[in-house]
């Protein structure tokens, strides 16, 4: 079972009254033939957990990409707790490190083991002694660890490469090198798409209540089913926002329309 | 296919034997089985490895970090992470092309001309050219990774280069010691062709000998060299094996971190052996900043210039290129398979290919003069020969890895040993075999300069002559329009080779092949 008590703790939350954790106005972006966004607005509070449904090339991934700075956008503002992306590496850097993001192909490392990986979130906080030591050495033990035990994996995956895990567990670690980077924000690109059905609901439940307040979630999702923990449900069609509400507030006519074949 | 080139060569042969030498060459063979023991012979032939290995480890050792360096310098993913754009890695690329168009014997001489003879030559001749080649491989493996990992990292906030030294570094790694083992063993054989053109070691001995016929000691020299090449093939061989492993998912992985302490102290301990031995050599790079005077230039003879028969220099140069080429592309899998029914014959095959791999093409040349008259198709026999030993072992190593259960099939119904092989193991290999032929052709290019001694070779052999007759101009003149050619046939083999590839099944195979192998 994983532990369903968490809480969020030291992320350092704001002294100021807190701004949106991310903000993005009037996004656009470009792509082939058509694009891939056009005129996004979106706003997430801390504590609100969002999902993001859409069929398939709805601009779910685009969106999320632009929302963690991988790709700028053609058109519009990103802001994170209220700044623009800083100019200035080491500020850019400190922003990046408040925006945790569980990536559809997990990108870990495949050769270096799982202590490595999880230490790998560290990176910002590292200089380069300690980057380098990390692929000679275990280092910080105790905490990665306890990020695997929340995870409920076995501590002697430590020092497996993670390219000799199974599927599941190799979800689960990327999950886990996210809990090591401690971030405000979490983006999460269908990180439940190829569990099974049990597994898939555990780490849902896990990363719901690790979003609580000053965190906040922003999860793309294939299952209308599981929607339920979430507090609100925005519905992407062709790089356009159909509609952005409470859950409780989603009908079926809503979703009949999301997912309706264009023309 | 291009075995078909042994067609014109054979029927050309007898016009170019000029007879009188079969006796030497008898004598050569029979000297094989009775090297001189002579203590003092041996104990040259070691001294001569002894500064022959040094040459090669060094140079070797200097190439690397440079390549290395240069090579991160020189990579578009590198650029672009840390500056957000791939430009500055273009340029760099470009500038470097130019010292690796130039062999490392033609770095070799320029530096003899320029600084005398010091032990310190052979060294930077060999890490120049080396260094520059290392670089553009190192930079096409960094380029040619997947940079899904160190976006995740850079858009956790991790700093640019630990980001790029995590993301990159571990499944760049065994693909760089791989490649590295390889270059070692080229180091040894330029070492040795670098002697051949009297930059010491054993090298000079081997020519020495066979000049003044001494087979008898020649042989010493050569046993020691098979023995040595010998060693450091299956050491290299186990240490790939052990590091570089492509076939990682199918054994037991060591913990990566156990790796690199291991790495580590590796470096570390190669650290005190290359200061021992550049001591022992007495390597002294202060060396490289005495120039000696050089005998008075003179204004350039633009008249004589013009008077070289251009045409016909380069022509000669692409026609032994093509020569040598087809004959080692074609016949190595020619002879695999006429061996193919006899376990004996292959381990003959096998033999014979080691030798042609150490045994430096000019004295291949030297010895084929005893029989042959001199000319582009007795260079192109040297220099073929010694590319087919390197390009045998490569298919014979592709072949023992690659799929047996078709060649099986063929077998129980009924085929062929021969016919088993050319159609179950080396149809599937074909492509990515041809891709590296022709890579390979791309070096015979460059090389084709080692065999000019042997006369009326088109550039090679001009070059030689200016060298040694200190005519400035011409030399310059020559070694541009060298580069200038070698740098065309790298851009047309790169092209063949993308060709071969992507029509070819994207397996490691054929990647490991084109790619790596350099």
């Amino acid at each position: 079972m994983i532990r369903q008590t968490l809480e969020a703790d030291s992320a350092g939350s704001p002294s100021h009254p807190s701004p949106a954790l991310l903000e993005l106005q009037g996004i656009d972006l470009a792509g082939k033939g058509q694009r891939r966004l056009e005129a996004i607005k979106l706003n997430i509070q801390p504590g609100e957990r969002v999902a993001l449904i859409g069929a398939s090339g709805a601009g779910k991934s685009s969106l999320l990409a632009v929302a963690n700075g991988l790709i700028k956008p053609n058109a519009g503002t990103v802001l994170w707790q209220g700044s623009p992306p800083a100019k200035s590496r080491r500020q850019r850097r400190r922003q990046q490190a408040r925006i945790g993001t569980l990536w559809q192909d997990l990108r870990l490392i495949e050769e270096l083991t799982v202590q490595q990986n999880l230490n790998g979130a560290r990176l910002a906080q590292w200089g380069w002694p300690k980057a380098l030591l990390n692929l000679l050495l275990p280092l910080e033990t105790g905490p990665c660890a306890a990020a695997l035990e929340r995870l409920d994996l076995d501590q002697a995956l430590l020092d497996r490469p993670v390219g000799s895990l199974s599927g599941g567990q190799r979800q689960r670690v990327a999950i886990a090198r996210l809990l090591r980077q401690e971030p405000l924000l979490v983006l999460a690109d269908e990180p439940l798409a190829s569990l099974d059905p049990r597994l898939a609901e555990e780490l849902l439940a896990l990363l719901l209540d690790y979003t609580r307040a000053p965190r906040a979630l922003v999860m793309s999702l294939h299952r209308p089913d599981l929607l339920g923990g979430f507090d609100r449900v925005v519905g992407l069609r062709a790089g356009r926002v159909l509609f952005d509400q409470p859950v409780d507030q989603l009908g079926q006519d809503q979703l009949t329309a999301l997912y309706a074949s264009s023309l | 296919m291009p075995a078909l080139v042994l067609i014109p060569v054979l029927l050309g042969l007898p016009q170019l034997v000029h007879g009188g030498g079969w006796e030497l060459i008898g004598q050569f063979a029979l000297a094989a089985a009775q090297p001189s023991l002579d203590p003092a012979v041996i104990q040259s032939v070691i001294s001569g490895l002894g500064t022959t290995a040094a040459m090669a480890l060094l140079g070797w050792a200097g190439s690397m970090v440079l390549g290395v360096g240069l090579g991160v310098a020189s990579s578009r993913t590198v650029w672009r992470t840390v500056l957000g754009h791939g430009a500055p890695a273009d340029l760099i690329r470009k500038l470097l092309a130019i010292p690796r168009s130039i062999h490392e014997l033609l770095w070799g001489l320029l530096l003899l001309q320029l600084v005398g003879l010091e032990p310190v030559v052979a060294v930077v001749a060999i890490a120049i050219p080396f260094g520059a080649l290392v670089a553009r491989v190192v930079s096409d493996l960094i380029d040619a990774l997947p940079t899904g990992n160190l976006n995740a990292l850079s858009a956790a906030g991790a700093p640019a280069g630990p980001a790029l030294v995590t993301a990159l570094g571990p499944p760049l790694l065994p693909q760089l010691l791989s490649y590295s083992s390889y270059r070692l063993e080229c180091a040894l054989r330029s070492a040795t062709l670098l002697g051949v053109f009297g930059l010491g070691g054993l090298g000079t001995e081997l020519r020495l000998t066979l000049q003044s016929l001494n087979f008898r000691e020649l042989w010493s020299g050569l046993w020691v060299l098979l023995a040595a090449m010998v060693l450091l093939e299956t050491l290299l061989g186990w240490l790939r094996h052990r590091w570089s492993m492509p076939n990682r998912f199918t054994k037991k992985v060591m913990a990566s971190g156990r790796q690199g302490q291991e790495l580590v102290a590796l470096g570390v301990a190669l650290i005190p052996l290359l200061v021992w031995v550049a001591q022992s050599q007495q390597i002294d790079p202060g060396a490289l900043l005495h120039w000696q005077a050089l005998p008075p230039m003179g204004p350039p003879h633009w008249a004589e210039l013009a008077g070289l028969n251009w045409p016909s220099l380069v022509g000669n140069t692409i026609v032994l290129t093509g020569l040598a080429a087809a004959l080692a592309v074609g016949g190595a899998p020619l002879l695999l398979l006429l061996v193919a029914a006899w376990p004996l014959g292959k381990l003959v095959v096998r033999g014979i290919w080691l030798l042609a791999r150490l045994w430096p093409p000019p004295l291949t040349a030297l010895l084929l003069l005893f029989v042959l008259k001199p000319g582009v198709p007795t260079a192109a026999l040297a220099l073929g020969f010694h590319n087919l030993g390197i390009l045998g072992r490569l298919l014979l190593e592709c072949a023992e890895t690659a799929d047996r259960a078709p060649e099986q099939a063929l077998i129980s119904g009924g085929t062929g040993p021969r016919m088993a092989l050319l159609y179950g193991r080396f149809s599937a290999l074909a492509r990515p075999y041809l891709a590296y032929g022709a890579y390979r052709a791309d070096v015979i290019l460059r090389e084709s300069v080692v065999v000019g001694l042997v006369g009326a070779t088109g550039l090679g052999s001009q070059l030689l002559e200016a060298l040694s007759s200190f005519a400035w101009d011409q030399l310059l003149a020559l070694v541009a329009v060298y580069a200038a050619l070698t740098l065309l046939g790298e851009d047309l083999s790169d092209r063949a080779r993308h060709q071969l590839l992507e029509t070819a099944h994207g397996d490691d195979q054929s990647q490991e092949v084109g790619g790596a192998w350099r």
